[in-house]
């Protein structure tokens, strides 16, 4: 009982070739969404919202104001 | 009669056994000043004065990062080494050698850090474990470091001549995948201490002994970084290691992908160290170019983390399936959570998905003007190292600890809760370093409570963000108490039988096939040194050129002690005869890890 | 080596994504113009910062373009407050007398570090005014923690860059003349028109001055202690906003004025 890991009861055994890992690509593809919205927030709302930002001292800027 | 480690390998056993206690150890120390940072610097609770937060910010630091997961890393390597080669060290004589430097390395090292507190000791190192110039510490710390690392090195060729004695019987096998991560990791390691090496050896060391008069901070600055990013890869490969052929094992599958995991290891040993200046995203003296070459880079390095994401879950996630799972995400509730094993293994790989955003940030060239140096960067790497490589330590130990001791773990429960504990304690104290650092809370700072000002939030206040850091803190602190208890409660068990067997992970797809040209190692060190000059040369030839080799007139801080003179003489005399022979020993060992 | 489809899927995505990210930076910098810190600037002696670099100061170089020149040393930034008007563009140098520091405008994306002998280079544009805190957030020493500055953003209308400065003598022999000497120092480009007031006793006399760009103009008054009698008299002397203030006492024999006397521009 006290053992650390005790060998998981197996139910079945899956080979290579009837395997196919649809659960990692949906939790994967869930993780791809949560990426890219926090990203746009972090970039365009966190960073560009922090202004004053260090621009080129040449370029004039238009997006920043 | 069991088949565990320790009856296989009874001397080898003890190597790792010590490696991990040594390991322990700074942990313990490492928890108490981080409890001790977290309070003051929230303001919750302060009883130590704040000049002296920085000596603990540098125990914390270096015991942390470089004694805990270093020492971790040697025991698993070479219990990794060991068990696919299936074969015991070559001269374990030989073995104790490196455990002894990289021992005696330590002492130095934190002998120097925590003189700091006792004002009659005129011996400091109050320079955080970046040790930036014109910083100085006592030369006792940085030949601490020398040793240590020193240590790593022989503990590599260790490995190294395991692998070139089990070849010769072995010729046309294919490298075992638990022995391919740890050669590829040692390659990235040699490539790497070059230059905290050549920063310490040329400059630093000589510096602080009084022989030169300055050094070049941006210099010494990049040398670290050089060093500084792949060494966070070196924190991260042993848990890659025991993610990829241990975790499928705890969750009742097979590794998913044998050659992914290895084409991941060959681009971490490629790309881990070409971006060492996206830490230097902010410093003056680095063309912007660089910075940006830098930066390609470093997002290219998502993709062998990105692709172990998907081949460790997808091998998971065949657990869970050979188990009963079904659906898509339904699956997840036949994973054996009640095995703090694997439950902590895999709460730290879900915190280190979000420290994968957060990276990614910091990655980001310009956006590093909102986090530099703020909280959100010691948010990102509680995550990272603090929990991805500690948790995965912490839960994989009551697997490892039963190997290498004989003994059954303690307490399977408390196990379970304090995996849970460091889950919950982290999710507390980094979400909140986040939020805190993009309101431009600073790092490395004892009272962040300014006079002339106050941080602005937009949501929730800065009384809010600190009561959640200190909670965190405190919830992590009970959680090493509790793993502490199931470690000394086993190492005073008694022998037992009913151990789980030694072994990792069966793959899926096999090494067969993978492409053969993985495994050429001479190769894949070839390339990588190739990218390592592309990316560093020109920058360092134009640090040089600017700033001189030992940079403008500078007076090092705080300045020179009374006892580094005795120090000096003690080196240029006695220890040359010791460094000598470290030097022999290192060229002896040095061909063969050429070969 | 066969990599299974789903995988396949998700390399390509994620490829997708690192590019995205290059992608969204290379926008920052390119469409945006945020520019990083890097090596356009010569380096600096820190132990001759007075000659390599001057002292630290704010200057007006252009019309809405100012200069300021920092040094950051253990454990303050100089100068402190840094003054500029709004709807400005500022260019911070910024160097290190002693270790590496840091210069980060609390609530903005302007922060660098400062490395002793290199001077980092940052220009930016306050379109409001507001006052910001200045922190160093790179370890520098023992007191690390205190060590802060401010930067002010003014009013476009309430910013100059006059400075105002008086000598005089702080006694007088009854029946002597004494003088004052007002300097008023123009740091802008532009020419100042402004009146100089100078009080003393219930007296007011005011001078019409026009002090041309980036000098300064001298303007004396003259004061007879016969008029105010003997006793401490007390002087002001107005530049806009700008009050320099003192006591004028007259006496009968200036028998100490080897002690007291002197001039004295207080
Ligand atoms: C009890 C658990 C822990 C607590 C309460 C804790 C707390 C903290 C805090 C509050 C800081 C920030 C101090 C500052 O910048 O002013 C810090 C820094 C740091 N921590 Fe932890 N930490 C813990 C565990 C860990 C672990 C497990 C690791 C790594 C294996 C780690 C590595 C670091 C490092 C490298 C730093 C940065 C040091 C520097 O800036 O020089 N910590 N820690
Ligand atoms: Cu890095
Ligand atoms: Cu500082």
């Amino acid at each position: 009982m006290s053992q650390a890991t005790e060998e998981p009861e197996q139910l079945q055994e899956i080979g290579h070739d009837e395997y196919n890992p649809i659960g990692t690509l949906a939790l994967i593809g869930l993780y791809f969404v949560i990426l890219v919205l926090l990203w746009l927030f972090v970039y365009f709302v966190e960073f560009l919202g922090n202004d004053p930002t260090v621009i080129g001292a040449v370029l004039t800027m238009v997006g920043l104001q | 009669m069991s088949n565990a480690y320790i009856d296989k390998f009874p001397a080898e056993a003890k190597v790792v056994k010590a490696a991990f206690y040594s390991s322990f150890l700074a942990l313990a120390l490492g928890g108490v000043f981080g409890v001790i940072q977290t309070l003051h610097r929230t303001d919750i609770y302060r009883f130590i004065d704040s000049a002296d937060y920085y000596t603990v910010l540098t125990a914390h630091g270096v015991f942390m990062v470089i004694t805990f997961t270093i020492f971790f890393l040697v025991g698993v390597f070479t219990w990794a080494v060991t068990t696919s080669l299936d074969r015991g060290v070559e001269d374990i004589r030989f073995t104790w050698s490196w455990v002894g430097l990289m021992t005696i390395g330590t002492v130095m090292a934190g002998v120097a850090i925590l003189a700091g507190f006792v004002d009659s000791i005129d011996i400091s190192a109050s320079v955080l474990f970046t040790f930036y110039a014109p910083l100085q510490a006592h030369p006792l710390f940085y030949l601490g470091l020398v040793l240590f690392v020193v240590g790593t090195w022989v503990a590599g060729a260790d490995w190294f001549r395991s692998w070139w004695a089990w070849k010769k019987e072995n010729p046309d096998a294919r490298i075992p995948l638990p022995t391919f991560m740890v050669l590829t990791t040692m390659i990235m390691w040699y490539i790497a201490t070059m230059g905290v090496a050549t920063s310490i050896l040329v400059f630093l060391l000589p510096w602080s002994l009084g022989w030169i008069e300055t050094v070049n901070p941006l210099l010494t600055r990049t040398l670290f970084w050089f060093f500084g990013h792949p060494v966070v890869y070196f924190w991260l490969m042993p848990a890659y290691l025991l993610w990829y052929t241990m975790l499928p094992k705890f969750a009742g599958g097979k590794l998913f992908s044998d050659p992914l995991a290895r084409v991941g290891f060959v681009l971490f040993l490629l790309l881990s160290t070409p971006v060492g200046i996206h830490h230097q995203y902010l410093d003056p003296g680095i063309a912007e170019g660089f910075k940006f070459i830098a930066m390609t880079n470093t997002m290219f390095l998502l993709l062998p983390s990105f692709l172990t994401a998907f081949t460790v879950v997808a091998s998971i996630e065949h657990g869970a399936r050979q188990r009963g799972g079904t659906g898509y995400f339904s699956w997840l509730k036949s994973l054996p959570w009640r095995d703090p094993v694997f439950a902590g293994m895999a709460l730290a790989g879900l915190l280190f998905a979000a420290a994968g955003f957060s990276g990614m940030v910091n990655a980001g060239m310009n956006i590093n003007y909102l986090v530099h140096n703020s909280l959100w960067v010691v948010g990102h790497f509680h995550l990272t190292v603090g929990t991805a490589v500690a948790l995965t330590f912490m839960a994989v130990s009551y697997w490892f600890i039963p190997q290498v001791t004989g003994k059954e773990l303690w307490n399977r429960s408390v196990a379970l809760i304090q995996v849970v504990l460091w889950f919950i304690g982290m999710t507390f104290m980094t979400n909140s370093m986040h939020r805190a650092g993009l309101i431009g809370m600073p790092r490395r700072t004892a009272e962040p409570q300014y006079t002339g000002f106050e941080f602005e939030t937009a949501v929730g206040s800065v009384g809010e963000l600190n009561a959640q850091i200190a909670l965190g803190g405190v919830l992590l602190t009970l959680s090493l108490v509790l793993f502490f208890a199931n470690i000394i409660g086993t190492a005073f068990g008694s022998r037992s039988d009913n151990l789980p067997d030694n072994g990792y992970a069966e793959a899926l797809s096999g090494s067969d096939d993978a492409p053969r040209v993985l495994d050429n190692l001479k190769l894949w060190t070839a390339i990588a040194v190739v990218l390592v000059i592309i990316a560093y040369s020109l920058p360092l030839m134009s640090i040089v050129d600017r700033g001189g080799l030992f940079g403008p007139d500078i007076t090092a801080f705080p300045a020179n002690l009374e006892s580094v003179r005795f120090l000096a003489f003690a080196v240029e005399h006695l220890g040359t005869a010791a460094l000598e022979s470290a030097g022999t020993l290192a060229w002896n060992t040095l061909p063969e890890v050429i070969r | 080596m066969n990599i299974h489809t789903y995988e396949k899927v998700w390399l390509i995505a994620a490829l997708l994504l690192i590019v995205g990210f290059i992608a969204t930076i290379t926008y920052g910098s390119v469409g945006l113009g945020i520019a990083m810190i890097d090596d356009s600037e010569e380096t600096v002696e820190p132990s001759e910062l007075d000659e390599d670099f001057g002292e630290p100061r704010v200057e007006h170089v252009g019309e809405n373009e100012y200069e300021a020149y920092v040094i950051a040393q253990t454990f303050i930034f100089q100068p402190d407050p840094i003054e500029v008007p709004a709807n400005s563009k500022v260019t911070f140098y910024v160097t290190s007398r002693d270790v590496i520091h840091s210069f980060s405008v609390v609530g903005t994306n302007i922060n660098t570090m400062v490395i002793p002998g290199e001077v980092s280079t940052m220009t930016a544009e306050f379109d409001e005014s507001g006052e910001y805190g200045i922190i160093c957030n790179e370890y520098c020493g023992s007191f690390h923690h205190t060590m802060e500055g401010q930067l002010h953003v003014v009013p476009e209308d309430e910013f100059d860059m006059t400075e105002l400065s008086v000598e005089s003598d702080d006694e007088v022999e009854l029946g002597n003349e004494t003088t004052f000497n007002v300097a008023v120092e123009n740091g802008m480009l532009d020419d100042l028109e402004t009146t100089v007031t100078f009080e003393i006793g219930n007296e007011t006399t005011e001078e019409e001055i026009t002090v041309s760009g980036e000098s300064t103009e001298e303007t004396t008054f003259t004061v007879d202690s016969t008029e105010l009698g003997e006793g401490d008299h007390d002087w002001t002397v107005t530049v806009d906003d700008y009050e320099e203030s003192g006591t004028l006492t007259v006496v009968e024999d200036l028998e100490e004025e080897e002690e007291n006397g002197g001039n004295n521009d207080e």
